[in-house]
């Protein structure tokens, strides 16, 4: 029994952790209803400001503390100035967007300066540690959850109790209105991302010094646990979010006990999921509060869509398919086929997210679906390889659509949220269900793909084989969109109550979209997992969603020609980079940057 | 006539100086064009310090072996693709190496996803895929083009567990490994030699990479009461366990494997990894020339930096493909069949190197044990902790 208590006070001293971020983020959201995912780069950037300044220059901690609060907030400035206030009028999902590409720069910033290898933070407290049940607690913990609570509190008062707070709640109420009233929308934005910054980098400075460890690769760890802990507390909700991260480090405490180490994130995302679908807006929201989210086209631009002629799609696609005729080298045509991969999850995802309105962060497991089902069908029951890849997109049509559908009552923001926690729960369910799907050891020895009982191993029939399917998915595709269906579906996208009262069931609308979806993204897989003849859980992992996510957008939501497009630049542009090394997801991140600012309907508009 | 035939003489000496200087500059521009390994690994992303471990082990072997002659007076030299351990990007970067003639063979990647990946294109292009760091049981049987100096665990975790069972007499263990296909292969092969030594495996407890807190994992282990710790680690994650370890109250003996054995460790851990055990496969102490020479070059290098594993095994993976190049040549087939000629290379991990022809991998890794006293890592005097 008395382990119970141990593992309560340490779901408690982790919960505190997250609160750290989880506070900052709400403070956003609550403002401009950004989820800023460059908070965990924020936290990078504090914990390695702690670093030179206690190593280097041996400050004592009530300085270190000012000094990374000081700079963390600068750099909170800078973003909020350059990054985001431009975009102010444009759609929604740009300054989103850019907050993934603020932190990519960031995180290579710092990756540069200070080289990967992970560097000692050595606490600035004394060691002494109070026994509390069969563990202990020491002075850092304290430090941190004084830190995570006199925060939330401090933040409360301000924005109860002075005007800035007014301003600041006013803005978040109603952006025009508040201008109106003569609040200066900008100073409140900048306020309120200086403040939320010097949180986020003192957090990670104490983190830091709790784990003894820094490392450039923790902000997206932190970014994810972060909006978890955020989202169950009621976004924008700052108490709350105090409350969402206790409560999240508790689960995951709690997750352990019961079934093992193995298991601790999945039950953090499962508690995510239930929340959502529980309590749509998360468990802390008045009810006198706005609803979080305009009820109409949340991340949809409109534009007018750049019309491509018939004759010119029917030039590209035959320069396509002649060019292995011409002495290209394999290089080329593999990195082709990669962006022909890439471009059935982007169709994939540009249906769902474009054309339904329903932004999914979690498309990798619909590929890790269509991959481990197809590599098992065809190893275990020795299916024909063609067939098998079928199999895999109609299993991710089928359980994909399933899984997802917990997230078809939520609206904007939330639904990515939920895809994002449904991907990871897919990919933790494959890393811990090992009679299936050997777990860490993974499938190898994947029969090559073939067709006919005739091997594809060349590049060159490889090539051919996947621009042809996905050229075949792109035509269904196109005739869907243009059907009545497709003008359902972008009926409740645009205004989904409206849709509603003319008697579309938006339940069956949302299976329908994620169906077609499922099955383009889960062939993809398939062929994937037969091209590369070795899969694990970590082969389709988040950072492929969020490529995927990047990708239909730089193509315009939507935008089936768009969507391969995008395919092939993002293919290509890292390639193109390549000889820059060090520095090329950092060129990467700019060019996204850029791509937001001056274009974010992207590049051909969504349809 | 004399006078002509002196003319032409000396025109004819002139052309033939001419040519013999085109000749030799000709000879000169192809033994001066050096020979090219390709390298796929991280650069960037979050595996993207074990790229730049790797540089630092190869570019110390490629002074020694460039400050050697070279191989046949031509330089050795390598160029690295940056694939953050993705296997969409290790299959692109396979394709690139294979069309690019001047590449002889290939070294890396990193994880197993993105090194199998791109497996059967190496195989059906003919181009060794020499893994350094693929230890997946399934990485040789990719085919004949695959070899590997990574140790195999099947070698190392017996060792291991010798160390802790036999020889600091640890009867009850709770095992701690990451969750990866090295950790999960490590983990088995440790828990088979732990039992036929006649221990007790009280709990296993597998974590994910990213994990950093493991309180809760300890509390399982606290209640498993075991009275041996084993971690099956990198350096970060082994450091931070043994830290939360101790700040939980544990004081149980903690036995390592190989992979923390890095400065990194006790800097990381602080106090926390005083008196942890660790079964390596080379320690600076060792008075063997090649570890002595290696450490020596490496601080001297690199500002009074001490090496790590990661460190050793590129340096010693330069090393081999240096020995595999003189033997084979630049045909890549060649280089192949030179894999099973090359006999004995000095090695800091192996000793002397061999490939057993029937796995493609080398056996005989060194052991050494050690325990960290005073915050530096000793060997172990045989008294219990």
């Amino acid at each position: 029994m008395s382990s119970w208590l141990d593992y309560t006070i340490n779901g408690l001293i982790v919960g505190n952790v997250y609160a750290l971020v989880a506070v900052g983020l709400a403070l956003i959201f609550g403002v401009s209803r950004l989820i800023n995912f460059a908070q965990g780069s924020i936290y990078l950037v504090g914990a390695y400001i702690g670093w030179v300044a206690v190593v280097q220059l041996h400050t004592p901690l009530p300085l270190t503390i000012i000094v990374v609060a000081a700079v963390a907030a600068i750099v909170g400035l800078i973003i909020e100035r350059f990054g985001l206030r431009p975009l102010q009028n444009s759609v929604r999902i740009a300054p989103l967007l850019a907050t993934i590409g603020i932190s990519f720069v960031l995180d290579q910033l710092v990756m540069l300066t200070f080289s990967p290898n992970p560097r000692a933070l050595p606490s600035q407290l004394p060691d002494v540690r109070f026994q509390v049940g069969g563990g202990t607690i020491g002075l850092l913990d304290l430090l941190i959850a004084g830190v995570g609570l006199s925060s939330a509190l401090l933040l409360f008062v301000f924005l109860r109790y002075t005007k800035l707070g007014w301003a600041v709640r006013a803005t978040a109420q109603d952006r025009d209105a508040a201008m109106q009233m003569g609040v200066d929308v900008n100073r409140v934005n900048q306020t309120v991302f200086g403040i939320a910054s010097a949180l986020g980098g003192v957090s990670g400075m104490l983190v830091g010094m709790y784990y003894n460890q820094i490392d450039t690769a923790m902000s997206l760890q932190a970014t994810l646990k972060g909006v978890v802990a955020e989202v169950v507390g009621g976004a924008g909700n700052v108490p709350g979010a105090v409350i969402g991260s206790l409560l999240l480090g508790l689960v995951e405490s709690y997750g352990v006990a019961v079934l093992g180490t193995s298991y601790r994130n999945l039950f953090a995302f499962l508690l995510l999921v239930v929340v959502l679908v529980l309590r749509p807006n998360g468990l802390f929201v008045s009810a006198r509060q706005a609803p979080p989210e305009p009820l109409t086209g949340t991340f949809i631009a409109p534009s007018r869509p750049v019309h491509i002629p018939r004759w010119a799609l029917l030039v590209a696609v035959a320069g396509f398919l002649i060019l292995p005729l011409f002495p290209v080298s394999f290089y080329v045509l593999q990195t082709l086929i990669n962006a022909w991969l890439l471009g059935m999850l982007a169709l994939s995802l540009t249906l769902v997210a474009g054309t339904m309105g329903q932004v999914s962060l979690g498309h990798a497991a619909l590929l890790a679906i269509g991959a481990y089902t197809s590599a098992l069908l065809s190893l275990i029951l020795a299916v024909p390889v063609g067939l098998a890849i079928i199999g895999g997109g109609l299993m991710s049509a089928a359980l994909g659509t399933l899984l997802i559908s917990p997230s078809f009552r939520l609206r904007g923001h939330y639904v990515s949220i939920a895809t994002l926690a449904i991907g990871e729960i897919v990919a933790l369910v494959i890393l811990n269900w090992e009679s299936v799907t050997r777990g860490p050891i993974g499938i190898s020895g994947i029969p090559p793909l073939s067709l006919f009982g005739y091997d594809l191993i060349s590049p060159t029939s490889i090539y051919w084989f996947s621009l042809a399917v996905m050229v075949v998915l792109a035509l269904l595709q196109g005739r869907l969109l243009a059907s009545h269906l497709g003008r359902s579906f972008r009926a409740i996208r645009d205004d989904d109550t409206a849709a509603r009262a003319y008697g579309l069931s938006l339940n069956r609308y949302k299976s329908l979209a994620f169906i077609f979806g499922g099955f383009a993204a889960g062939i993809s897989g398939g062929i994937a997992a037969h091209l590369y003849s070795y899969i694990n859980h970590e082969t389709f992992n988040t950072q492929q969603s969020i490529l995927a996510l990047t990708v239909v957008i730089l193509g315009g939501l939507g935008n089936v020609v768009g969507a391969i497009l995008g395919a092939v630049a993002l293919v290509g542009l890292p390639e193109v980079f390549r000889i820059a090394a060090e520095y090329r997801i950092l060129i990467y991140g700019i060019v996204l940057l850029l791509l937001v600012r001056f274009r974010p309907q992207g590049l051909l508009g969504t349809i | 006539m004399s006078k002509i035939d002196r003319r032409t003489l000396v025109k004819g000496s002139f052309g033939a100086m001419m040519a013999g200087a085109a000749f030799s500059r000709a000879a000169f521009a192809q033994s001066s064009e050096p020979i090219l390994l390709g390298v796929s690994g991280p650069l960037t992303g979050p595996n993207a310090q074990y790229g730049t471990q790797w540089k630092q082990g190869f570019d110390l072997a490629l002074d020694e072996i460039q400050a050697a002659g070279g191989i046949s007076g031509r330089k050795l030299a390598y160029q690295f693709e940056d694939s953050q351990s993705d296997p969409r990007q290790s299959v692109a970067i396979a394709q690139k190496f294979l069309s690019d003639p001047r590449i002889v063979m290939e070294l890396g990647d990193f994880s197993s996803p993105a090194s199998m990946a791109a497996s059967p294109i190496y195989q059906r292009g003919g181009l060794v895929q020499f893994g350094f760091t693929n230890s997946h049981p399934d990485f040789t049987k990719g085919g004949d083009f695959m070899w590997s100096t990574s140790v195999s665990q099947a070698d190392e975790q017996p060792l291991l567990a010798s160390y802790a069972v036999k020889r600091l007499g640890l009867k009850k263990l709770a095992v701690l490994h990451l969750n990866t296909d090295w950790g999960r292969t490590s983990r088995d092969y440790f828990v088979k030699a732990a039992k036929e030594y006649g221990a007790e495996i009280a709990v296993t407890e597998g974590y994910i990479a990213e994990e950093r807190d493991f309180r809760s994992t300890l509390v399982r282990v606290r209640d498993a009461n075991p009275d041996g710790l084993i971690l099956i680690s990198y350096y970060s994650d082994g450091a931070l366990i043994a830290r939360q370890a101790r700040q939980v109250g544990l004081k149980q003996v903690i036995c390592a494997a190989s992979s923390v054995y890095s400065p990194k460790f006790l800097e990381l851990g602080g106090e926390a990894v005083e008196d942890v055990h660790v079964g390596t496969r080379y320690f600076p102490e060792d008075p063997r020339p090649e570890v002595q020479k290696f450490i020596a070059g490496f601080k001297s290098k690199y500002n009074g930096l001490e090496p790590d594993a990661f460190n050793a095994y590129a340096y010693d993976a330069m090393n081999m493909a240096a020995a595999v190049v003189k033997i084979g040549g630049t045909d890549r087939k060649a280089i192949r069949d030179a894999f099973a000629k090359v006999k004995d290379v000095p090695s800091v991990i192996f000793g002397t190197a061999t490939f057993d022809v029937a796995t493609r991998r080398v056996k005989g890794a060194m052991n050494a044990e050690l325990v960290v006293r005073k915050g530096q890592f000793a060997l172990w005097d045989g008294k219990p902790t």
